[in-house]
């Protein structure tokens, strides 16, 4: 009986060990029934085993199952052997050029404006500021008059203007928001305001459509202090950590003092060079403390409160962040420009 | 504004670089635009002299010169017969750059050496006005003895530097050498000189009369007489610095106006005597339809609100603006009256404007001009007439003036300048500055006591005082702050303007490029998209002034830039594209307009390309309209340059908000389009204002959904919506989703019938459904297809 068994389990497990290819994943299953089926060799045998001496049948018993766990054993490492070797035949035959096109939808992309209009609306939002739209077509009121700009004031020469009639006009720029706000809102006031302007200009530099984001606060003891911080925040934000911002007088109706808001020049670090002309600062903004004869125009007491507001100009801002020469390819809409910017 | 460093030198003794100098008036608040070097434009010339003259050996028209040019003596061949021995000439050097463009080098001329060029009066650029003897033909002889190479620039008083300085539009006082100066000094820390003003008067009267009429428009009228007056030209230095700002000198009596203007920035103006009736001025408004032919030649007819200079018969100048043909000098003159008056700036820039008339005196005016000017600039006009002998001026000056010269006086706490600044700039520094301003200023106790000039008209209030204060003490004073008394407040976005970004991200999403086009545009476009005459579409803002026919109208749709952009794409070759654009229409309340327009924001979509169809575009639609939580029906829409059959006007909640569909092919071929080109217009306002994000969520359901597919012929009128909304109303509730996947035409289906596939999916939450519950479900359906829209089982 012991014979029979070490017998049947010889031949079981050479039949396993000469299974060596992955073909023979089937056969191995073939092996396991012819064995340990049902019907297998070593089943019959355990079947035969109440024919056996009472006393004897715990150690053929044991023999038994011990060859079983043997073959068992074999088969599973044999099987887990055999799997293996056919997914590595598998991952080895199948091999795709990774460097081929996709098959994507191609996304298409924003405006390198709007890119530039979220990232500043983005930066002001973090900061507290409300982001305020208002009409293209404006009141010579609004647009001029609440900004201390009378009619024929030499002012006026500084932005040729689009009439509609004597008192209606497309709006030079987006500062008329602010009297809109100002009329309507109490302090404290911290908007945004980003929108469409126009001016009859029409070169490299100038588009006779164009678009600005003017900002404006309204609190108490707000100071210049306050306008250069929150303008150098920006700036920051906007280029990188290493932007520095540099105020020069300048000249606006509507606020006084009034400032021109210089960066350094982000593409050159403020070394100088061909964006900058060589000064190694870029003039990006407009700003200043919001002349109180505003403030009052607008209802608002000057002794209480003052503020300052701020304005840039969109395009400008993409010309220099993409290096782009001439402002009129940005409104030419051709889409190889466009998706340049996907 | 031009300013000629020479004149300013007049005023101040600058004693840095010009470079320094630009950057100290950068500094505070003038910024210099340019700076133009006279003598950049002709480089390495210098005053020669002939010494020795021979024929060329080989060329019968060229001579050989030997040139002393102070340091050696050089070889030129020159073609010229105008020289002799002797003769002093300007010689261009090898090497040197000429006002004329040319570089010149040294070579051979028909085998002879020539190291430079003898220059003649042209290549110089030079006329006879400038300097005598340029006129000739041939090489230009210097008519003055001057060391052997001197640099030619100063021969011809061509060594200047000119500034051109931005003035901005609150220091009109600063439109003018002096005014500069005034500024240089401050920021430079050295004195200022006066203008020299001092001059003798003969034994004459000044006979002439003055009558303001209106004062209000003008405050000021100075007028002064001189006699034997002789007309010649200025002198070299007065011709000089009026060429170097751009002025031609004419004659003494209209340079010493010009040069007053632009020294001191006060107009003048200079009358014949005798073209002056019984010599009386009058400052009157014109009288409506009255006629003038000015300086320019052309005649114009004045309204009432317009202010002339008249005398007793009729109107001779108009006031600022510019002078008559007849009242001016010419060569026989030999009385003149002087006019030094400030008109008030609103009245010129309203007659200039509207007689479309400007001068140098108009500018100015415009600018405006303070009441101190009149006298420095009629004394400084008078002073030059003396010191150029040209003619005897008369005692006594005639002076006009209704408004108060005494100076302002502003009271401010030094505290509030610190307040606006947020900075603590000691007072002393705050009374320095003012002082070296000419603000005169004490402090008293804690108030700065401040007397303003004349000049600074601009200066009123503590906010006008902090920005003078801040601009001298530095604005590299000044801190970064965060606002710290300000109070906290919530910024973001408003739903719709969220909306706009997320809707613009799902576009990009679907391919598609954002287009930025101008809010003008033609009024050509309604005919090109073969609009109704009557549509309100026509209805448009007009502008007055225009960039051009095809940019005068704001547009009430976008679908014509939208169009327009495509074409211009596929002009170009790019042979696919997907664009959209937010902008907004402006529609007229009513016409004439009176108050501003209805701004109605849009979305236009525009695709074309070999993959585009009608449904490509459609599903881009869905998504959008789907974002805004609402459902949309599609109806055929009327539209005159959309394709009937291939449109469809976008219905939410009974309301149009949007149309879509293939361009007409008639209507892009005007466009020079051949390619089928698709577009929508939607209403973003529209859809905003239907914008719905409550949402409740639905359990996700238990038991396995069954599908069934059907087959039905149907004729080719029948839509999907018919067919869908058929099925839908007899399925029951169990029917979670139907669509059609597929539709048949040609083998086995009549002409003019279609095959249609319909998946239809049944969700229980219930329980498991039987088959046969299912098969009653379609055995219905099918019946109600039948009966409904006659669609026969497959």
């Amino acid at each position: 009986m012991e014979n029979r068994i070490k017998e049947i389990l010889n031949k079981a497990l050479t039949l396993i060990d000469d299974s060596e290819n992955v073909e023979n994943l089937e056969k191995i299953n073939q092996i396991r029934v012819q064995f340990l089926g049902k019907n297998g060799e070593l089943t019959s045998l355990l079947r035969g085993m109440k024919d056996i001496a009472p006393e004897l049948k715990p150690i053929i018993g044991k023999f038994v199952n011990e060859a079983r766990d043997q073959i068992t054993n074999r088969i599973e490492s044999r099987i887990a052997e055999l799997t293996a070797k056919s997914i590595a035949q598998k991952l080895n035959s199948e091999s795709v050029d990774i460097t081929l096109s996709s098959k994507r939808n191609n996304k298409g992309g924003l405006h390198p404006c709007s890119i530039v209009i979220n990232e500043i609306l983005s930066i002001f939002t973090q900061m507290g500021f409300q982001v305020k739209q208002g009409p293209e077509v404006e009141t010579d009121f609004f647009n001029f008059q609440t900004l201390n700009i009378p009619k024929d004031h030499p002012a006026r020469e500084m932005q040729d203007t689009f009439y509609i009639n004597d008192e209606l006009l497309l709006r030079t720029h987006t500062s008329p928001m602010q009297a809109r706000v100002m009329i309507s809102e109490k302090p404290p006031i911290r908007i945004v305001n980003p929108g469409k302007v126009y001016r009859p200009d029409d070169d490299a530099t100038h588009s006779p459509m164009f678009q600005q984001i003017e900002g404006l606060v309204v609190d108490k003891g707000i100071t210049m202090c306050d306008l250069k911080g929150i303008l150098d925040t920006f700036a920051k934000a906007l280029f990188n950590e290493n932007t520095k911002t540099r105020l020069r007088p300048s000249f606006f109706p509507f606020t006084e003092p009034s400032v021109e808001v210089d960066v350094t020049c982000a593409i050159c670090g403020g070394k100088g060079c061909r964006i900058c002309k060589g000064t190694g600062w870029i003039e990006i903004l407009g700003a200043g403390i919001v002349n109180p004869k505003v403030l009052e125009n607008c209802g608002i007491d000057s002794e209480v409160y003052s503020g300052f507001a701020f304005g840039l100009g969109i395009e400008r801002i993409a010309m220099i962040k993409y290096g782009i020469p001439d402002m009129r390819i940005l409104f030419d809409n051709d889409i190889r420009f466009l998706k340049q910017f996907n | 504004m031009l300013i000629s460093l020479d004149w300013l030198k007049d005023y101040v003794d600058i004693n840095c670089s010009v470079d320094e100098l630009c950057a100290k008036l950068v500094s505070v608040g003038f910024e210099v635009e340019e700076v133009i070097k006279q003598a950049d434009n002709c480089k390495k010339c210098v005053v020669g002299k002939i010494e020795k003259l021979e024929p060329h050996p080989d060329a019968d028209k060229l001579q050989i010169c030997q040139i002393n040019i102070g340091s050696e003596i050089i070889q030129i061949v020159t073609g010229a017969n105008n020289v002799k021995v002797g003769d002093l000439v300007p010689v261009a050097l090898d090497g040197s750059d000429l006002p004329c463009g040319m570089h010149i080098k040294k070579g051979k001329l028909r085998g002879v050496a020539s190291n430079g060029m003898l220059c003649s009066g042209e290549e110089l650029k030079l006329t006879e006005d400038d300097y005598k003897g340029a006129g000739v033909y041939g090489i230009m002889i210097l008519n003055e003895d001057y060391p052997l190479g001197t640099d030619i620039n100063q021969v011809i008083g061509s060594d200047d530097i000119i500034l051109d300085i931005g003035v901005t539009a609150n220091r009109p006082d600063c439109n003018s050498v002096f005014g500069i100066a005034r500024e240089v000094a401050t920021v430079l820390n050295l004195p200022l000189k006066m203008p020299s003003l001092k001059y003798e008067v003969s034994k004459y009267e000044n006979t002439a009369s003055v009558k303001v009429e209106n004062s209000e428009l003008c405050p000021r009228y100075m007028l002064s007489m001189v006699k034997n007056v002789v007309i010649k030209p200025s002198p070299k230095y007065i011709q000089k610095r009026l060429k170097a700002v751009g002025l031609r000198p004419i004659n003494n009596i209209v340079d010493i106006t010009n040069y007053v203007l632009m020294e001191i920035g006060q107009p003048m103006h200079s009358f014949d005597l005798n073209n002056v009736a019984n010599g009386q001025i009058i400052v009157r408004n014109a009288k409506d339809g009255e006629q003038i032919k000015l300086l320019n030649g052309e005649t114009y007819k004045l309204e009432k609100d317009m202010l002339v200079i008249a005398d007793s018969e009729k109107p001779s100048v108009i006031a600022g603006v510019m002078g008559g043909m007849f009242s001016g000098i010419n060569e026989n003159t030999k009385e003149i009256i002087f006019e030094s008056a400030k008109f008030l700036r609103e009245s010129i820039r309203r007659t200039s404007r509207k007689l479309n008339v400007r001068s140098d005196s108009s500018t100015r005016y415009e600018r405006g001009i303070d009441l101190a000017s009149q006298e420095i600039g009629m004394h400084r006009a008078l002073q030059l007439i003396y010191e150029t002998n040209s003619g005897d001026i008369c005692k006594g000056i005639k002076d006009v003036c209704k408004e108060s010269l005494q100076p302002k006086q502003i009271t401010c706490p030094a505290a509030k300048i610190n307040q606006i600044l947020g900075i603590e700039v000691p007072t002393s520094e705050m009374v320095r500055i003012l002082n070296s301003l000419q603000i005169k200023t004490k402090l008293n106790k804690d108030n700065l006591e401040c007397v303003v000039p004349l000049y600074r008209d601009d200066i009123e209030s503590a906010n006008d005082l902090a920005e003078e204060i801040i601009r001298l003490y530095g604005y590299d004073h000044i801190n970064c702050t965060l606002m710290d008394s300000g109070r906290q407040t919530i910024g973001g976005k408003t739903i719709s303007q969220q909306n706009v970004d997320n809707v613009k991200n799902l576009l990009i999403g679907e391919g598609m490029n954002e287009t930025y086009s101008y809010s003008f545009t033609t009024p050509k476009m309604f005919d090109l998209l073969e609009v109704a005459e009557d549509s309100d579409l026509r209805k448009t803002v007009k502008l007055l002034n225009p960039l051009g026919e095809d940019m005068s109208i704001m547009r009430t749709t976008l679908m014509h830039s939208m169009i327009e952009i495509m074409a211009k794409n596929i002009t170009r070759g790019n042979k696919c594209a997907r664009f959209f654009e937010f902008a907004n229409t402006y529609m007229p309340k009513q016409l004439p307009i009176t108050e501003q327009p209805i701004e109605t924001q849009k979305l236009v979509l525009g695709v074309y390309g070999e993959t585009e169809d009608f449904y490509t575009l459609k599903g881009i639609v869905e998504n959008m309209i789907a974002y805004f939580g609402v459902t949309a029906s599609y109806v055929r829409p009327n539209c005159s340059f959309l394709h009937p059959g291939i449109s469809a006007d976008i219905m939410v909640d009974g309301k149009c908000v949007g149309v879509f569909g293939e361009v007409r092919p008639d209507i892009t071929a005007k466009y020079d389009i051949k390619n089928k080109i698709y577009i929508a217009e939607i209403n973003i306002d529209l859809l905003n204002s239907l914008y719905d994000n409550s949402y409740v969520f639905k359990p996700i359901p238990k038991y396995p959904t069954v599908e069934r597919d059907l087959a039905v012929v149907v004729e080719e009128s029948v839509t999907a919506e018919q067919l869908i909304s058929v099925a839908t109303k007899y399925a029951g509730k169990m029917l979670s989703n139907v669509n059609i996947f597929d539709i048949y035409r040609g083998k086995g289906i009549e002409k003019g019938y279609k095959s249609v596939a319909i998946k239809f999916e049944f969700t229980s939450y219930e329980k498991t459904m039987t088959d046969d519950e299912i098969n009653s479900k379609m055995n219905k359906i099918i019946k109600m297809l039948d009966s409904e829209l006659n669609a026969k089982l497959r």
